[in-house]
């Protein structure tokens, strides 16, 4: 199968360069035709395991807190308090 | 002998009779990193500082509380494991200048224990790849050959422990990922049951895969950090609400009677001839023990690969979605709006191997193909889960090669990416199946290990402790590799 491997990165918000193209091409077509040999099967496939369900938490506030600043810590950029992005709105 | 020379549970009886003390062991396993590091590469970040301050702290508690009994033992974390305050890279440019605000489950529980952390070790990038050869930042040799990888994706975790540059480590197992280098590193790794430790703080990769867990140069030490990590967490919805007993007060290497099961579809095609002799004769040897072996079939075992790549990759791909240049990481320098600074920081954040998961991952999930592989490849897990179960009818553990082969050259299959994936053809089975499997050293091919993998029921981590360590009782624990 061929493999628009331009469509797929503008999907998953990636930029593949031009001189890469070819060679994701081919690596992509090639993972693809390994990973479909499939058998034949149907049925109910939601995958919940009820010898294991999960436990939900409460829905209370939790208790594990961090400051403003300590999740600020790791932005790239940052003004006054807030995360600072390009404008998203027109 | 030197101090990083010794096991976990050595070291532990050393310092309760103070025969020697935390600060000695950790400048010894700091001084041995300094030593084999520049050859090895399994540390991304070392924290000798912190390192020697937690030990002396510990050295002064000891003998006015009572301690854990790892506590003041070094210990190496995988660089996806959340460390408050010390960078988690997750060995990608994405992340090169992270640093959690919080810790991770297994980090809460390694500091309660008094542990001493030496630092980060390397690992394939968002632990993606079995080589380690996918790390942004360097590669990692194997100590027993350095010519070779060290497996991946915890191949920091496992080459520090057969370097002796950790005594102790924790990594990650998706697909293979702890089995694997320990398989090639001749070391003891274990992916416990999904669901036994807890999630919270390992940046995610594939969440219904995913699991923590140890790696030792022993099954007791093993067994040890075992104990210390496993537990419920609320924090993780899919934590396994159960009491865990003291593993290592269990362990008993005494197999008679131990139904061991032989999957034919383990030591077919793709499968090392001489790596299958191995493993049957560390099996037979079990045999003369006592054990008795069992012929089973696991059919679906040849659709494993497929279904793994696309599940794992379709999870990958929602999961990386959240580094974008915004919250943390890496960001872009020049944009011109904000969907060119999100492609802009992705294209340059993340490696090729990376960005080749999140389109795999976006294709099997787009529309006109979801049914034909990510469908499909849910309802073959289903199947897997099937044959396990009825499998476990008749043994009490499955033993196989943990790897097709022994350790593969640096740069022997980086430029051919489904070659790579072969490389896990002996373990995803496990991680689809959510079951624990322990690997550990059962002899040599050409002067690399090869690994024994035993696979259990869910929750059965006594049982494949016990075989492993009955193994072990046959061919010796690990000793630091010279290198």
């Amino acid at each position: 199968m061929s493999i628009d491997v331009k469509h797929l990165a503008r999907l998953a918000r990636l930029r593949i360069e031009d001189d890469k193209l070819a060679k994701f091409e081919k690596d992509m077509e090639s993972i693809v035709a390994m990973v479909e040999q499939l058998p034949e099967v149907s049925g109910d496939a939601s995958g919940l395991d009820p010898e294991h369900p999960m436990k939900l938490r409460e829905d209370k506030e939790g208790t594990d807190k961090l400051t403003r600043n300590e999740l600020l810590a790791n932005a790239p950029k940052m003004q006054a308090g807030c995360v600072v992005v390009p404008k998203t709105v027109e | 002998m030197e101090l990083y020379e010794y096991s976990a549970h050595k070291l532990s009886k050393m310092l309760s009779e103070k025969k020697c003390s935390s600060e000695e062991i950790t400048k010894s396993v700091l001084d041995r990193a300094a030593a084999t590091d520049e050859k090895v590469g399994a540390y991304l970040t070392v924290c000798e500082e912190n390192a020697l301050k937690k030990a002396r702290e510990v050295d002064e508690k000891r003998g006015r509380e009572t301690l854990h009994p790892l506590a003041g033992i070094p210990i190496g974390i995988k660089d996806n494991i959340s460390t408050k305050g010390l960078l988690t890279t997750c060995a990608s440019k994405m992340l090169y200048n992270y640093v959690p605000p919080f810790d991770a489950f297994v980090m809460k529980k390694v500091n309660a224990a008094d542990m001493v952390v030496t630092g980060k070790l390397n690992m394939d990038e968002f632990a993606m790849g079995s080589s380690t050869e996918n790390s942004y930042f360097k590669k990692t040799h194997n100590p027993h050959n350095l010519d070779c990888v060290p497996g991946g994706s915890s191949g920091g975790s496992a080459a520090a422990v057969a370097a002796g540059s950790a005594v102790i480590s924790l990594g990650s197992d998706t697909g293979g990922s702890i089995r694997m280098p320990a398989s090639y590193c001749g070391v003891v790794g274990l992916k416990p049951t999904y669901g036994s430790v807890s999630r919270y703080g390992l940046v995610a990769f594939a969440s219904s895969l995913d699991q923590i867990g140890p790696f030792g140069r022993s099954v007791t030490d093993t067994a040890m950090l075992y104990s210390v990590i496993c537990g419920h967490d609320n924090m993780d919805a899919t934590s396994a609400d159960r009491e865990y007993p003291d593993f290592t007060a269990l362990l008993n290497s005494d197999v008679k009677g131990l139904k061991i099961g032989i999957p034919e579809e383990y030591y077919g095609e793709g499968v090392d001839n001489s790596v299958k002799e191995t493993v049957m004769n560390a099996v037979k040897e079990l045999e003369k023990r006592g054990a008795e072996i069992v012929n089973i079939l696991l059919p679906s075992t040849k659709y494993a690969l497929n279904a793994y790549y696309i599940i794992s990759s379709a999870e990958a791909s929602s999961n990386l979605a959240r580094f974008d240049g915004v919250k943390y990481g890496y960001r872009t320098e020049n944009f011109t709006d904000l969907t060119d600074m999100y492609e802009k920081t992705r294209s340059e954040g993340f490696g090729d191997e990376v960005k080749r998961r999140i389109m795999l991952g976006t294709f099997v999930l787009s529309s006109g193909f979801f049914d034909a592989y990510y469908k499909k490849a849910k309802l073959v897990a289903l199947d897997i889960v099937k044959e396990f179960n009825s499998a476990f009818g008749k043994c009490d553990v499955i033993a196989t090669p943990a790897t097709p082969a022994t350790a593969f050259r640096l740069g022997e299959n980086i430029g051919d990416p489904t070659k790579m994936y072969a490389a896990d053809i002996c373990t995803v089975t496990v991680n689809i199946a959510g079951l624990p499997a322990i690997s550990v050293p059962c002899g040599k091919v050409n002067d690399m290990p090869v690994g024994l993998q035993f696979i259990g029921r869910k929750f059965s981590e006594q049982i494949l402790l016990n075989s492993a360590f009955a193994v072990e009782n046959i061919f010796g624990e690990s000793k630091p590799i010279n290198v």
